[in-house]
């Protein structure tokens, strides 16, 4: 990472959100493309970040606080990128923690994780139906959705959006459904019909970008 | 607590100020650090039992204003209810003390017990956050049960009736769940210890589920108790305030459970084990706990033999043992599985830590509770003799033996040994351990005794 970015990825790394918008600003007026400052300082940041956290060197609010400086950028960004026709989203995914099922924690640390690498996630929240998640999927346009669930007696719940997608063909054709969280294993989620599974939040991150690029 | 607070806290879950969850959750984040910082609260990993009576203090202070600032979220309503310093100190001056868990000769008394305490430790067992196989879990239930040094049993959570998924909110949960309270009954009585408590059965996902395990013919008894959860973290909902209610009025014992994450919206040790002591006071407020599962956990590893967790059982637990009468236990979670030299070491770390910091012994969830099956009487027995031979241990001493421990296990943590499973480990007729379990078991024992732990004989000297 070039000197002009060591600011901005201070700012990343401290989840300080006025310096990271205001350096990144900057950067875009010294004629720096957001596209590049995603791809030369903001990627990099979030991998060191993202490696930390795999390692517990760094705690879930400083994740948090890096992935909501990067959001903060991504929408100063979006005018700009939008006039130059570029983008910066890795893919949309509308995340839940199935019905029945109140833990978040998992749920909110993959979320993090996904935003740290650039994916635009949309958060539902726990013990979410089957249908409210069909519906805010279609409403989000999303490419995934991503369901966890912690208690065992939870999974016949994430099963059941499986299977409601399975027999929707509009929406198997629009959607891939990845899953996680305590009790789901990767024989569990071959066997439900999941498209992907992800044993933690770092192998959530490889998954949801496996998916993104895996034909419809 | 005697009074019932019940009523009020729906008042306030109803009035109190509005937040978003997510809201909430990064105000806790934030604050936290900033009472470590208050407080000065500091963390050395190579001195996980400390001998610091003003830092055990200063936790509970910060935990206590933690509590008193963030109040309990209620998630039905997305409000918090609050309480004023002076309702939250009376109200632990008011928690239980002294109480009788399970009833006749196999009754127990439950005394509050004090940092380098003489008075031994409550012993729990049972499938600790670890499920069993429908066709194991009599079996597992009853090898606890059968364990002389053995209190108390807990019901564990099997996934199916007859064959069949269990779905939540259906008859397949009730029945079921009416099934694991009368086969931990059953192993109870088959034991010998009719009476002996039981303290959860834990398949039930709603509120019906839980309170119909409730039955003193077949099930549980108002000596037994059922766990009322809190949601990471400081979180409750109607749902569980209303198990609650009908175990208030059973007069069963409510035992409150918590999973600080360690790593999570706490942050590292010092938070986590700020956040803790606020979680306790939250289920003396809302639940009316006759005790608590101190059950704090690595965010990324599901296990507290870690040193971060054995820290956050020994700093919080002096906390909360030296400024209320509240009575806790743990839940050692381990990173090996069972069957394993590493399990019954990261047991005994956490058995030192735990007992020496005023905590009792709560039961065991080999593969951090993730492997089906990873449950068995043995580590129970192997649990109460570390525990009763550190009784009247000083801080100091302890944590050389907990040093010592840790060193046997450690670098296991990151590729864990995956262990056996109960019916690879324990014969069924007649029900006990395999020669291998049992083998593993005398030298993991004779290793302890040889650091200078006497586990064989002083157990024998516990005033039980």
């Amino acid at each position: 990472m070039t000197d002009q970015y060591v600011n901005l990825g201070e700012a990343i790394k401290k989840g300080d959100v006025e310096t990271g918008v205001s350096e990144s600003l900057l950067l875009v007026e010294r004629g720096v493309k957001p596209i590049e400052i995603f791809s030369e300082c903001i990627e990099p940041t979030l991998a060191v970040i993202g490696d930390q956290f795999s390692r517990l060197e760094i705690f879930l609010p400083e994740m948090i606080n890096s992935a909501e400086v990067v959001k903060a950028i991504q929408n100063e960004f979006k005018p700009l990128m939008e006039a130059d026709q570029e983008t910066i989203s890795k893919g949309k995914i509308v995340i839940a923690t199935v019905s029945g099922d109140l833990h978040d924690i998992g749920k909110n640390i993959v979320k993090a994780m996904l935003e740290v690498n650039g994916f635009e996630v949309n958060d539902l929240g726990v013990d979410v139906e089957t249908k409210t998640i069909l519906k805010s999927a279609r409403d989000a346009d999303a490419d995934i959705i991503a369901l966890s669930a912690l208690m065992i007696p939870s999974l016949p719940f994430v099963k059941d959006v499986i299977d409601f997608i399975e027999a929707n063909e509009e929406a198997r054709s629009r959607f891939k459904v990845m899953v996680g969280g305590g009790p789901v294993n990767r024989e569990w989620a071959d066997e439900a019909g999941a498209d992907g599974y992800g044993d933690d939040a770092i192998e959530a991150v490889d998954v949801a970008y496996r998916l993104i690029d895996a034909p419809a | 607590m005697n009074s019932n607070w019940l009523p009020e806290i729906v008042k306030r879950s109803e009035s109190g100020p509005f937040m978003k969850e997510a809201d909430f959750d990064m105000a806790i984040a934030k604050r936290v650090p900033e009472l470590i910082q208050e407080f000065g609260l500091t963390y050395d990993p190579n001195v996980l039992v400390p001998s610091d009576d003003d830092l055990a203090n200063r936790v509970f202070q910060a935990g206590l204003e933690l509590f008193l600032e963030m109040g309990a979220y209620n998630m039905s309503t997305q409000r918090r209810a609050l309480f004023t310093r002076d309702e939250v100190e009376e109200a632990v001056a008011l928690a239980p003390k002294d109480f009788t868990l399970g009833e006749g000769k196999d009754a127990v008394l439950m005394r509050h017990r004090g940092v380098e305490s003489n008075i031994p430790c409550v012993i729990h067992s049972g499938p600790t956050g670890t499920p069993c196989s429908e066709q194991f879990h009599p079996f597992i239930l009853e090898s606890c049960a059968q364990e002389p040094l053995v209190d108390c049993l807990g019901g564990g959570s099997i996934s199916t009736y007859m064959g069949e998924k269990i779905i939540p909110g259906t008859p397949l949960e009730i029945l079921g769940v009416q099934r694991d309270a009368a086969v931990a009954r059953e192993a109870t009585r088959k034991a010998g210890r009719p009476g002996m408590h039981i303290n959860d059965v834990a398949s039930p996902l709603t509120c019906a589920g839980k309170i119909s395990t409730i039955n003193p013919e077949w099930g549980l008894r108002p000596t037994d108790g059922l766990l009322v959860s809190q949601m990471v973290e400081l979180k409750t909902d109607y749902d569980q305030l209303s198990r609650a209610a009908r175990m208030k009025t059973v007069g069963m014992h409510i035992v409150d459970l918590m999973t600080p994450l360690v790593g999570g919206l706490g942050g590292g040790p010092q938070g986590t084990a700020i956040v803790t002591i606020a979680c306790h006071l939250l289920g003396v407020m809302c639940y009316s706990a006759s005790y608590h599962i101190y059950g704090h956990m690595h965010l990324l590893e599901s296990t507290d033999t870690d040193r971060m967790g054995l820290w956050i059982y020994s700093v919080g637990g002096q906390a909360l043992a030296m400024n209320t009468p509240i009575q806790m236990i743990n839940a050692i979670y381990t990173q090996a599985g069972l069957g394993t030299e590493e399990v019954l070491w990261e047991i005994a770390a956490a058995s030192v830590a735990s007992t020496v910091c005023g905590i009792h012994q709560g039961g065991v969830g080999a593969t951090g509770g993730s492997k089906e099956d990873h449950t068995s009487g043995l580590e129970n027995r192997f649990n109460a003799q570390v525990s009763h031979s550190s009784l009247g241990m000083s801080r100091d001493e302890a944590n050389g033996f907990v040093m010592e421990f840790l060193s046997h296990y450690e670098e296991s943590h990151k590729n864990p040994p995956p262990g056996k499973s109960f019916s690879k480990i324990y014969k069924l007729d007649p029900l006990e351990p395999t020669e291998e379990w049992q083998d593993i078991y005398n030298k993991v024992s004779e290793a302890i005794v040889a650091t200078g732990l006497d586990i064989r004989n002083k157990w024998k000297k516990a005033q039980r």
